[in-house]
């Protein structure tokens, strides 16, 4: 029946948002969530997320530190519109108020394996210097209304903005039927990579 | 048919030495394919990088093509741009590259080059900016006219586009 000849794949994701490397914040936290086309449906897990709020160690690596964890399956007939993690990173100015530190976002890898993704972080910028000023001063800096427009593409060439981090992730992604479907995507992850590591330096 | 996802990002630039730069891309293909979903071409924000020299876009690409034929596979053409504070945005590159034909996600460094002009024109660029540009933008991925041009090199543009393809082995296509 539905197993001879599906008509629907499943894709599972889990992992977690490892750490973060931002050389001029602290005490920051992230949100992520998924953002993926008409034809995918999440069937189980968690679509969105908020982390702790983690400050940078008191040793020489002053890494920022999450280990926040992702669950998620989706289902699909289409890999049209493949889910993205859209990542939102926010912390406090010298006000105290919250402040958006950095949006990014990256497709959720297809082969079956352990993938490691670096993501770099970026922020809309005011457009003008008394604009920056006033929104220094006020605490309202600008950020997005929706996050999910940064996984989008169209839209983007109106905006300027300054990438100033980077976030690394964690992937371990299944997936079912894609083969039965006619899908191949390419050689499984045979080289797989070390666990949860100490964040690094600004990536290659 | 036989179908072809190409499903990634356009990363960013390094290597120019202006800062503040955006990208505009685009997707050319034969005749034998047809663009099922996504668009085929696009504009990146403007980034200004904080820290290290490298402009990051992020740019999602997803694109779905059917194809009848193997010819005119798919060709991502690049035009990078620097703006300034002004709004005045200058050439700093043209570069293109094909989209991998093996199925898998791939890590891509596209290198990119400009026309030069006359000294005249060169010295003018320097000061106030400007410099000749193509009229027709598919002299970047095709070979046909570029004995006439002379180029300097631009920068990079770092690209990682995942390949999906389905029913390639039912007509014996080994990719």
């Amino acid at each position: 029946m539905a197993a001879a000849n599906p008509s629907v794949f499943l894709l599972m994701v889990n992992g977690q948002v490892e750490s973060a490397q931002f050389p001029e914040y602290d005490d920051l936290y992230c949100k992520y969530c998924f953002v993926y086309g008409q034809d995918w449906a999440p069937t189980a897990g968690l679509e969105e997320g908020i982390s702790q709020i983690t400050s940078k160690s008191q040793d020489v690596r002053r890494a920022l530190v999450w280990n926040f964890p992702i669950d998620v399956t989706f289902k699909s007939t289409n890999p049209f519109g493949w889910p993205q993690i859209v990542l939102s990173v926010y912390g406090p100015d010298v006000f105290g108020n919250d402040v958006v530190r950095g949006y990014g976002a990256v497709h959720v890898p297809f082969s079956p394996g352990r993938h490691k993704r670096t993501i770099p972080m970026f922020v809309p910028e005011s457009t003008s210097k008394l604009q920056k000023f006033t929104s220094w001063f006020m605490g309202r800096r600008p950020e997005y209304t929706d996050p999910k427009v940064v996984a989008q593409g169209e839209g983007r060439e109106v905006t300027r903005v300054h990438s100033q981090g980077f976030v690394t992730l964690l992937f371990n992604v299944v997936t079912k039927d894609m083969r039965k479907l006619g899908y191949d995507t390419g050689p499984a992850d045979i080289h797989g990579i070390p666990g949860p590591s100490l964040p690094q330096g600004i990536p290659r | 048919m036989a179908e072809v996802h190409v499903i990634g990002q356009i990363i960013g630039a390094t290597g120019f030495s202006e800062s503040s730069l955006f990208c505009k891309w685009g997707i050319h293909t034969g005749a034998a394919w047809k663009l099922l979903s996504g668009v085929r071409e696009g504009q990146t924000q403007v980034d200004t990088p904080q820290v290290g020299d490298m402009a990051y876009w992020s740019h999602p690409i997803d694109l779905h093509f059917a194809t009848k034929g193997l010819q005119g596979w798919p060709r991502l053409h690049l035009q990078v741009w620097s703006q300034d504070s002004f709004g005045r945005c200058q050439l700093a590159g043209y570069g293109f590259c094909h989209v991998p034909s093996s199925p898998g996600t791939h890590q891509l460094d596209c290198p990119t080059w400009r026309p030069l002009g006359s000294w005249r024109e060169q010295l003018a660029r320097a000061f106030v900016g400007g410099g000749p540009q193509l009229l027709h933008a598919d002299t970047i991925y095709s070979g046909a006219d570029r004995y006439r041009l002379h180029t300097a090199a631009g920068g990079t543009v770092r690209l990682e586009l995942g390949l999906l393809l389905r029913h390639f082995d039912r007509y014996g296509v080994e990719c």
